[in-house]
């Protein structure tokens, strides 16, 4: 296989590393390549999509919070201020007003900058941050929000959440990730959720859900302050839909598929006789056998 | 190199499971010369064929594998056609026999259809092996009904000790489910009337797959030869009974826990504050 091809594998391996257990799968990768030059020259990229599309946090410089590091976050340069470089690494949180440089490989933040928020969406943006948050704090116990404006888009705003849970010692992990954006010209809100969870002791078992959830702007939510808490209610019922739904889910999968699959026990109630199932086949082989020779 | 087959393995026991197959050609393509290593040490789902000479489905994995053919345990040929192909001894050959009918009826009264496929080798100290297949999918007629896999394969070594016979278990569950929904409800505002604007579309999937191992050793009368038949039937009986528990309380259990461990339906903001009303209420009782 060419270098290039086997980057390609081992980009490709990472991008489905299961939530907390991207290093694992690093390690793997870097002895299945055993060739650290080419290793590191080739997979910053897929690090950097795997960690944008994760959600991957960070702690902010200078702050006591952590914030999101995703595509939403990420700075855009304008030509001639960086020179030509086509992506930049540098990204910011709101919710400081910091910008920062971000390590894909150590997920560590460092040279932070002030940002000077957007005079115009900045007040709608931040009591959608504070709603968010004391949303965050009413069911996640462990969450990170990020609450963005768009840049070009004066009317947009982007709200996203993130829950992991690892626990290595019990062989799971877990990641809760939502995303909506909130679109006042043309008046939608799209939203995503999307969940992960595995189970490695002694096996390999995985849970992957998307749920995506569509509605328009209900008449009396308007991009002012006092609508901010409004859009959360609307989410929080969303989501705790989604939540019971998915309750329901498990339930019918358990009931029909998984019973369909495979009875507990067959129509008997009872275990096999494996003598009956035997002497029943060899008996029909005697009969066949007996048959035969009577015919000789 | 030892350490590039762990690392390989380690690999596959975190990738998802729903891209197996995907992952492990990769892998055999990265390191062509670990391929065997790799294809006889990870399950991937069994492959349904259909026997040239008698028209009946079996399975196809690893252990059935010569070359590019597959032997079907009705007929015992090869497809495609293979003229040295690896066979068992007549002797064994004829226990396959009875073992493929004697787990065609576990089959049928545990799966209520499948395919099952038992192969037998001979070992080079006398013993045996063998495995035995068991493969259920559920095909919906639409999109929206639930689709659904169960794989088992159940490898086991036998060696005779007189009238004992010891077996060696090994025995995987590869199960994997997929629920799609959609729902459209309408967004009730307080004070307005409903209209078309105001409905909520919802559009979802769930998928549940993976697959658990485990082994037991036990030993067993030896009557006659039929004996390894209805010893290893009882074995694989217990463990699939077993599995099914085990697969049921992780897959609708423990990552169910995980699920509402991330969110809780509650407000644990609320929650919090009753227990501190609660504890105020208690130190107030108690000062009195």
């Amino acid at each position: 296989m060419e270098p290039e091809e086997r980057i390609r594998a081992a980009s490709n391996f990472l991008l489905q590393a299961p939530p907390g257990e991207i290093n694992d799968v690093l390690n793997d990768v870097r002895n299945i390549v055993s060739d650290d030059e080419v290793l590191q020259s080739g997979v910053l990229s897929a690090l950097r999509e795997y960690n944008l599309a994760q959600f991957i946090t960070a702690e902010v410089p200078g702050h006591q919070h952590q914030c999101i590091v995703s595509e939403a976050a990420r700075l855009k340069v304008t030509e001639g201020e960086e020179g030509e470089e086509e992506e930049t690494d540098r990204f910011w949180d709101p919710r400081s007003r910091t910008s920062f440089k971000f390590d894909h490989l150590s997920l560590e933040a460092s040279d932070p900058q002030s940002v000077e928020p957007e005079p115009e969406s900045e007040p709608f943006r931040a009591a959608l941050e504070a709603s968010t948050l004391t949303y965050l704090g009413a069911h996640f116990r462990s969450g990170v929000a990020s609450v963005f404006s768009v840049p070009e888009k004066a009317d947009q705003y982007i709200i996203q959440v993130v829950a992991n849970k690892y626990n290595p010692a019990n062989f799971w992990s877990g990641r809760w990730r939502s995303e909506y954006i909130i679109d006042f010209g043309a008046r939608t809100i799209t939203g995503k959720v999307l969940l992960n969870v595995h189970y490695y002791e002694q096996g390999n078992v995985q849970l992957e859900t998307k749920h995506a959830i569509s509605l328009a702007v209900p008449p009396t939510i308007t991009a002012t302050a006092t609508s901010a808490s409004k859009v959360l209610a609307l989410i929080e019922v969303e989501e705790s839909k989604y939540q019971e739904s998915l309750g329901d889910t498990y339930q019918e999968m358990g009931e029909k598929t998984f019973k369909g699959l495979r009875r507990a026990l067959p129509m008997t109630r009872s275990k096999l006789d494996w003598d009956k199932v035997l002497g029943y086949k060899l008996g029909a082989e005697l009969t066949a056998n007996k048959g035969a020779f009577g015919s000789s | 190199m030892a350490d590039l087959v762990d690392s390989m393995l380690d690999l596959m026991r975190r990738l998802p499971p729903t891209r197996v197959e995907e992952n492990v050609n990769s892998l055999v393509g990265m390191c062509p010369d670990y391929a065997d290593d790799l294809l006889g040490s990870v399950d991937q789902p069994l492959k349904v064929l259909t026997d040239r000479a008698t028209g009946k489905e079996y399975l196809a994995c690893d252990y059935n594998r010569d070359g590019d053919s597959y032997r079907s345990p009705w007929s015992n040929e090869y497809d495609p056609p293979l003229e040295d192909g690896t066979v068992p001894s007549s002797k064994l050959r004829k226990l396959e026999i009875t073992a493929n009918e004697a787990f065609d009826t576990y089959r049928e009264m545990y799966y209520e259809g499948g395919v099952s496929s038992v192969f037998l080798w001979d070992l080079d100290d006398g013993g045996f092996a063998g495995v035995v297949l068991l493969k259920k999918s559920l095909n919906p007629s639409s999109a929206s009904e639930p689709s659904g896999s169960w794989d088992s394969i159940h490898v086991f070594e036998a060696a005779e000790r007189g009238r004992q016979a010891h077996y060696k278990l090994t025995s995987t569950v590869m199960l994997q489910m997929v629920d799609r929904a959609t729902s459209k409800t309408d967004n009730v505002f307080v004070g307005k009337e409903k209209d078309e604007k105001n409905e909520v579309k919802r559009e979802g999937e769930v998928t549940l797959s993976g697959s658990m191992t485990r082994q037991t050793e036990q030993d067993w009368p030896l009557q006659e030869q039929t004996s390894h038949i209805t010893n290893t039937g009882r074995m694989i009986e217990e463990m699939e009974i077993k599995m099914r528990n085990l697969l049921q309380e992780v897959y609708f259990g423990k990552t169910r826990d995980v699920v509402f461990d991330l969110r809780s339906l509650d407000d644990l903001e609320k929650a919090r504050r009753q227990r501190e009303l609660q504890k105020e209420l208690v130190g107030f009782i108690k000062t009195r």
